[in-house]
């Protein structure tokens, strides 16, 4: 019956988050519990296969130089010493170089990209209009009657992202909701207030330029959320938000 | 004569017998050979709930995969989920051989060993799986795949060894 519904407008808005890449660093604890433990395990380890080889031509080396006329077994075939595999194993490992954790994106501080900041979520926002203000939030559609809230904030993710975007939504409920009154202005018999849903999303992948970005658009991690939300939707939003 | 004096209760005493609580035990019956097949639950409508949900978690490095496992079923079993089995599928050994064509032709060899621990778990909500997933992601270790997956009869066969003689007699006597 329309007198008992609501009069709220209902919107759908999409949390797209980008994963972190690498592990974050180890806090001082941990990485005292680490040395520890390493160091308990080596001293318990028993040799390995390479170990032995090596102690035991170690030895015949030995033995090889103190009686010069001993000669143990034919040395027609040519072995290969562990001490010289070790050797290239060592030269391979320095020409090896692994990828910059920090990266320029982080050292600009270009909260536009991607690729900073790798060890945390990242969050989209989008500057959206409402009411007369100019808002950052997380990109946000009206809901249309007869669709399933989780297919408006895919479509919400639709509008400001492009459609080829590799986005995995888990499950079909909404993470957490916001709702507000219109100013007093604005409201009507009809309108009183809207209520926002919010959904989450994994980004696959990590290739956005086929992304056709409309408006405004930031990358950000939860500690940076408070720069640009309100205090209320921030608080909101923070409940479902995992570190 | 202390030396000599034993103190084993014989029939007539009254104290006989005093040691035995087997009669007092559930009896068990014959142990029975063969394996039960899985039992699948039918997910309904409104109430959503998972059947059998497999988590794969595969790694090069064995402690790290095994802890990881760990971790995972401590994990259902603080947050009060049904874990059916965790069990481990069989190591994978490949031999990484290089050819250097440059200079002399050497072949060095790598053996790696791809390890696979599977939690087996039971009576997922709807609501509560996303969250689980998030969870368990974002607390992986580098280097370690994760897969989430329906249980499924081929599933539980992989787990199986077939055995090509008794097959061999089946199809002789059929």
């Amino acid at each position: 019956s329309a007198a008992a519904r609501r009069p709220w407008r209902l919107f759908g808005a999409m949390c797209l988050l980008r994963l972190p890449r690498i592990t974050q660093p180890l806090q001082k604890v941990e990485e005292e519990m680490a040395a520890l433990m390493e160091q308990i395990e080596l001293e318990k380890s028993h040799y390995s296969d390479h170990e032995i080889r090596k102690l035991e031509e170690e030895e015949r080396l030995k033995r090889k130089k103190e009686t010069l006329y001993d000669e143990d077994e034919a040395r027609g075939k040519t072995v290969i010493m562990a001490q010289d595999l070790e050797e290239k194993w060592e030269q391979k490992f320095l020409q090896f170089k692994a990828a910059p954790r920090i990266t320029d994106a982080d050292k600009r501080n270009d909260r536009t990209s991607l690729n900073r900041k790798l060890d945390s979520n990242l969050m989209l926002l989008v500057k959206q209009k409402i009411g007369n203000q100019e808002l950052w939030l997380l990109p946000q559609v009206e809901w249309q009657p007869g669709e399933m809230l989780r297919s408006t904030a895919e479509r919400a993710m639709a509008t400001f992202l492009g459609d080829h975007i590799q986005a995995k939504v888990l499950g079909n409920a909404p993470y957490g909701i916001y709702k507000y009154k219109f100013p007093r202005a604005i409201r009507t018999e009809d309108n009183v207030g809207a209520k926002v849903f919010f959904f989450k999303a994994f980004l696959q992948s990590s290739d956005l330029s086929q992304a056709e970005l409309k408006a405004d658009y930031l990358w950000v991690t939860k500690k940076e959320l408070g720069d640009y939300l309100k205090p209320e939707y921030l608080k909101k939003v923070n409940r479902f938000l995992l570190d | 004569d202390a030396l000599l004096g034993c103190h084993r209760s014989y029939r007539s005493r009254p104290t006989h017998g005093i040691g035995k609580f087997k009669y007092l035990l559930p009896k068990e019956g014959p142990k029975k050979r063969k394996e039960k097949v899985q039992m699948k639950e039918i997910d309904a409508g409104t109430e959503y709930q998972y059947g059998d949900v497999n988590i794969q978690m595969t790694s090069y490095d064995l402690c790290l995969v095994e802890h990881f496992a760990q971790y995972v079923h401590r994990l259902c079993n603080r947050l009060s989920i049904r874990v059916n089995e965790s069990y481990a599928m069989p190591t994978k050994t490949n031999e990484v051989l290089f050819m250097e064509e440059r200079g002399s032709k050497m072949q060095l060899d790598a053996v790696l060993t791809t390890h696979q621990r599977v939690v087996q778990i039971r009576g997922l909500s709807s609501t509560f799986a996303p969250v689980l997933l998030e969870i368990i992601q974002s607390s992986q270790p580098e280097g370690v795949h994760l897969l989430m997956k329906q249980h499924t009869e081929a599933d539980f066969k992989s787990r199986l060894k077939s055995r090509p003689e008794l097959e061999e007699l089946l199809a002789e006597m059929s």
